[in-house]
């Protein structure tokens, strides 16, 4: 690095709390945050702008381009082309691709109120019972987390297998029956969605579900009980204390549990690719499986790809300051 | 007075052990039922109807796993481990590092340093991961495990508990060392690091997690089957041994094993610490 502006910056970098910085000291805080300030910008900032540029050219890194990243020459400005081409275009990648935002959609409108409905009343029945019962629940809730999304997968290709699969078996059991496929049947569809599609959000609910418990744990953990106790002062019942008092406190929590499951689904990406791969006809395709596919399994052109990674980055940039909007607001009651 | 919230008066004594059974049920069964099954013959766990626990059951499925050369288990298991063991270490280090440098240090344009780290937290890998997998092949790092630790180095979440943690570490400790001659290094290295200890805990072991059971990265750079990590090699194993399915729940079953090791070690920092992520 230039000499001169190593120095002009290392004047820039102030005076320490205690008074003046010694030379040493300034040298220190310095080089320590440049190595890391380079990797942000190499990893983090650089990319953001490089699939952003992506997106407004027909690429493939096969075709040599011009001097920069290999843009241009061969691998020409299209302007708005890939946007246009993906909302109105014809191309069995652009009608894939709108089929996959409804469906993303659809996945998360499920995973939401599964996971809510499932993780809040298991967390309160959690906060009724003794510690050391508490503790062990908690501990196996969570175990689906801590494991891998592939090992999930494989375990759950043996509860849908078809007719021998555990599902289908335990439908038996109790004498209803299954249907011939869980994943992989294009005609099962119930009241619009398809079954191939609430089975891979049952498994996301599975997965997702100790972590959700925990959240809401921490949330009734925070409810003060004066509150209860003023409502049953008022001559409230059980019932009324409950959708009076403690659901409107934990609305935030159910928010932001709610916030974070979105910005979770529509991040997923194994579930889908070990247990539908997009299928059956496209039911279970995702904006990220799309993405996927078009840059790294076809990649005929990058550029389209990197388009769907802007569309998918706007949503999580809005979910994300929705995020942190819910988080930086009191949580005192 | 703010006393602890308790539910009790909602639900009677046995609603509250029906939706906790439930939930169990729920979460343990499909578990049990593959850990069953990993002890079947294969013509037992193609019969129909299925049986659950396994008329004789028998262990070639995981001799036969560990002993094919054809994986070379040990291989897979270095190659995920070195992986998360060194991306973890730098992480917890390079975290408290500049955590430290951002609490303790005041200097010009500390904010807009901080802040472009911050942004890593609004942008998601997915959204970047063709770039990086672009520039990854430029760096030569294409097919490599370096490719699985260096752009994940950096952890935006870690660098900020860091910084909140050291904020709260009193400062007299750390003048006292530097009047005593510290170098700025050795204050951090003697004194701010091994207090980190509880804040660094929960951190590694979610970056260990996160490296461990990666699968969507090391898919789109390992092409090689001697570095591919276990994801990979599941992956695989199972659409090799498709007609065979008691080997690939064995070898699913082996690489549990190691991460519910690390968490049935170090459950009291992830069950009590994976809640704060979302609330700070």
């Amino acid at each position: 690095m230039n000499a001169l502006f190593t120095r002009a910056l290392l004047e820039w970098i102030g005076t320490h709390e205690g008074g003046r910085l010694t030379a040493s000291q300034r040298r220190f805080a310095f080089w320590g945050l440049v190595p890391i300030l380079i990797w942000v910008f190499v990893f983090v900032l650089f990319p953001i702008f490089w699939v952003i540029l992506l997106s407004l050219f027909s690429y493939t890194p096969i075709r040599e381009g011009g001097w920069f990243l290999g843009l241009g020459g061969n691998n020409p400005f299209v302007g708005l082309g890939n946007y246009v081409e993906l909302f109105t275009g014809s191309t069995k990648a652009a009608r894939i691709f709108r089929q996959a935002i409804g469906n993303t959609f659809l996945f998360s409108l499920l995973a939401v109120p599964l996971s809510v409905g499932t993780a809040l009343p298991v967390a309160i029945a959690l906060e009724s019972v003794h510690e050391r019962v508490k503790s062990s629940f908690r501990l196996i809730y969570f175990l689906p987390v801590i494991t891998g999304s592939v090992a999930v997968t494989i375990i759950w290709q043996y509860v849908y297998a078809p007719n021998w699969g555990l599902l289908s078996q335990l439908m038996k059991t109790i004498g209803l029956t299954p249907p011939r496929s869980w994943l992989s049947d294009p005609t099962q569809v119930y009241f619009g969605i398809p079954l191939a599609m609430l089975a891979v959000t049952i498994v996301y609910v599975w997965v997702t579900f100790g972590y959700n418990t925990l959240l809401f744990i921490a949330a009734l953990q925070g409810v003060p009980a004066v509150f209860r106790e003023a409502a049953r002062i008022d001559g409230a019942n059980s019932w009324q204390e409950f959708w009076h008092i403690v659901i409107p406190l934990l609305r935030r929590t159910i928010l932001l549990a709610s916030v974070l499951t979105v910005i979770s689904t529509l991040q997923q990406f194994v579930l889908f690719q070990l247990l539908t791969r997009g299928g059956p006809a496209y039911q279970t395709q995702t904006i990220l499986l799309s993405v996927y596919q078009n840059a790294f399994v076809y990649s005929e052109n990058m550029g389209m790809a990197a388009a769907m990674s802007i569309f998918l980055f706007i949503i999580l940039f809005v979910l994300t300051i929705i995020q942190f909007r819910l988080l930086r607001t009191e949580w005192e009651y | 007075m703010l006393k602890k919230f308790h539910p009790f008066y909602l639900l009677s004594r046995s609603a509250i052990y029906i939706i906790l059974t439930a939930g169990l049920v729920f979460t343990l069964l499909p578990f049990v039922y593959v850990f069953l099954a990993s002890f079947k013959t294969n013509a037992e766990l193609l019969r129909v109807p299925p049986t659950f626990i396994p008329e004789k059951p028998i262990i070639e499925n995981y001799t036969t796993v560990l002993s094919d050369s054809q994986i070379s288990l040990t291989r897979i298991f270095y190659n995920s481990g070195m992986v998360a063991i060194v991306r973890t270490l730098l992480t917890l280090l390079i975290s408290s590092f500049a955590g430290y440098i951002f609490a303790r240090y005041r200097f010009t344009g500390k904010n807009l340093f901080f802040g472009m780290i911050l942004a890593q937290l609004m942008i998601p890998f997915q959204v970047v991961m063709i770039p990086i997998y672009l520039l990854t092949v430029k760096m030569g790092l294409i097919d490599t495990l370096w490719a699985l630790i260096i752009p994940m180095l950096i952890d935006a979440y870690g660098i900020f508990v860091a910084k909140q943690f050291v904020e709260g570490l009193p400062g007299e400790v750390m003048e006292a060392a530097r009047i005593d001659g510290a170098s700025e290094f050795g204050i951090y290295w003697r004194i701010v690091l091994p207090q980190l200890g509880p804040a660094l805990a929960s951190l590694g072991i979610f970056t260990f997690m996160a490296s461990w059971n990666d699968y969507l990265w090391p898919l789109i750079i390992i092409t090689s089957p001697e570095k591919r990590t276990i994801p990979l090699l599941l992956v695989w194993y199972s659409t090799q041994h498709g007609a065979n399915q008691g080997l690939v729940l064995a070898a699913s079953i082996l690489t549990l094993i190691p991460i519910f090791v690390v968490y049935f070690l170090a459950q009291r920092w992830i069950v009590e610490q994976s809640t704060q992520s979302a609330f700070k």
